[in-house]
């Protein structure tokens, strides 16, 4: 069971580089991709919702501290993230769920909870309207993020799961 | 009952599981004040910031040639002696001789590369590469050669987290250069604004916006930016001035400290008053 952590642990390493140093480069006008979420939703879908959640919960609290940000807010969001994908595991349907398009459609979703409660959370300003919440801080950088979901996509279905 | 709870939890073990970390994740966000959690923070910044320069080294082929920094900080420190010496055209320099106002020209300037971003809408922040060590301390006033980025938040040895104006937590007493008139920036998650301004004052597009000398946070005549539009309320009798910054904080890769903490500079000039 422990060895099923250590991958994704391993993975986020880079992934938090890339997060924090280059995706600042690619972002349009602050909105920009999450490959943490990426990963949260791909393990997630393989393993399951409890795994995932502890998955999502875990690496939050860590990329909430490294990256300066409220302690708390990605942590609360990826699990929350995960539960949602949650519903979308199926043992006998990892191909249809992993290495098809509907991949994107899940991930589409789960990132769209996940950076709408980010951005909930993170702001503290009253001025801020619920359809700037839904749009710039949800459905743009869910769309940015599914982008990037397309290559893994591409990846899996061409190397086969297993 | 014991059986019954354990069937409860047995049955809806996902819930119950996302109960339980959504509760932890959600108290630990109101503890974010506490000490230990700043602690905490500065400790796993200050330990991961150390790949992310190293990552960072690699996208120094985007950024401009070093032999420019020098220039770049030359140009820092007379774009703050400029600003201050345009507010003391405006102000009354026969007052300020008769509270012994404290020269403040000496802008001791700490240059520093941004390391690593957090991208978001409202919780503009970022990771530079000077810390403790460097005497940055916590409060210290962070500009480009165009005017202010933000503060510095927490420091560890080597780093400091930065908290930009484009974060919707930070507020800053602020002043209208032209006119004096005292405001409060902050960020709505696209814009700067100074809410509440009465419309009887005669503010223009284009007024420059400096630090307060009413700032717990920043050393007065520091920069900000410039009024880009007048937003009227529902009653025509306040106003919401939209500020346009002279830093441009996405794109900023060169940074530099001003290694001021501005609760000292009340602390004299509260003493210079008392004499």
């Amino acid at each position: 069971m422990l060895n099923n952590y250590l991958k994704p642990v391993l993975y986020f390493i880079p992934l938090a580089v890339i997060q924090l140093v280059l995706v600042p480069l690619i972002s349009i006008d602050n909105v920009a991709p999450n490959f943490i979420l990426i990963l949260v939703v791909y393990y997630t879908l393989r393993n399951g919702q409890i795994f995932g959640m502890l998955l999502g919960f875990g690496l939050g609290f860590i990329f909430d501290l490294i990256s300066g940000g409220l302690l708390g807010a990605f942590m609360f969001s990826f699990t929350v993230s995960a539960f949602v994908t949650g519903f979308f595991y199926n043992e006998n349907k990892f191909d249809t769920n992993l290495a098809s398009y509907f991949f994107l459609v899940i991930l589409f979703v789960s990132s769209f909870v996940c950076l709408f409660i980010f951005g909930s959370i993170s702001n503290s300003s009253t001025n801020i309207g619920f359809l700037f919440l839904i749009v710039e801080e949800g459905i743009l950088p869910a769309i940015y993020t599914t982008l990037f979901g397309i290559p893994l996509v591409v990846f899996s279905s061409k190397k086969g799961l297993q | 009952m014991l059986n019954l709870i354990k069937r409860f939890v047995g049955n809806f073990k996902e819930y119950v599981l996302f109960v339980v970390l959504s509760v932890i994740s959600l108290s630990i966000l109101s503890a974010n004040e506490k000490p230990q959690a700043k602690h905490l923070k500065t400790f796993a910044i200050a330990s991961f910031a150390v790949l992310n320069q190293l990552a960072n080294s690699f996208t120094l082929i985007f950024q401009p040639n070093p032999s420019v920094e020098e220039l770049k900080a030359e140009n820092a420190r007379l774009m703050l002696e400029l600003n201050k010496l345009r507010r003391y055209g405006l102000e009354n320099e026969e007052l300020r001789s008769m509270i012994s106002f404290k020269d403040t020209s000496k802008f001791p300037l700490v240059p520093a590369k941004v390391i690593s971003k957090l991208v978001a809408k409202t919780e503009g922040n970022f990771i530079i590469n000077v810390g403790a060590n460097e005497q940055i301390q916590k409060g210290m006033p962070v500009i480009t050669s165009q005017g202010l980025v933000g503060i510095a938040s927490e420091v560890s040895g080597n780093f400091t987290l930065v908290k930009t104006l484009t974060n919707s937590m930070l507020s800053i007493a602020v002043t209208i250069q032209r006119i004096n008139v005292q405001g409060i920036l902050n960020y709505d998650g696209t814009n700067l604004i100074i809410k509440n301004v009465p419309t009887t004052y005669d503010v223009q597009i284009g007024d420059r916006v400096e630090t307060s000398d009413f700032s717990s946070l920043f050393p007065p005549s520091v920069p900000v930016g410039v009024i880009q539009k007048k937003e009227s309320n529902v009653y025509g009798l306040l106003h919401n001035l939209v500020i346009k910054p002279f830093a441009d904080i996405a794109a900023v890769n060169n940074v530099f400290v001003i290694k001021i903490v501005p609760s000292k500079e009340i602390n004299n000039l509260e003493m210079n008053l008392m004499k």
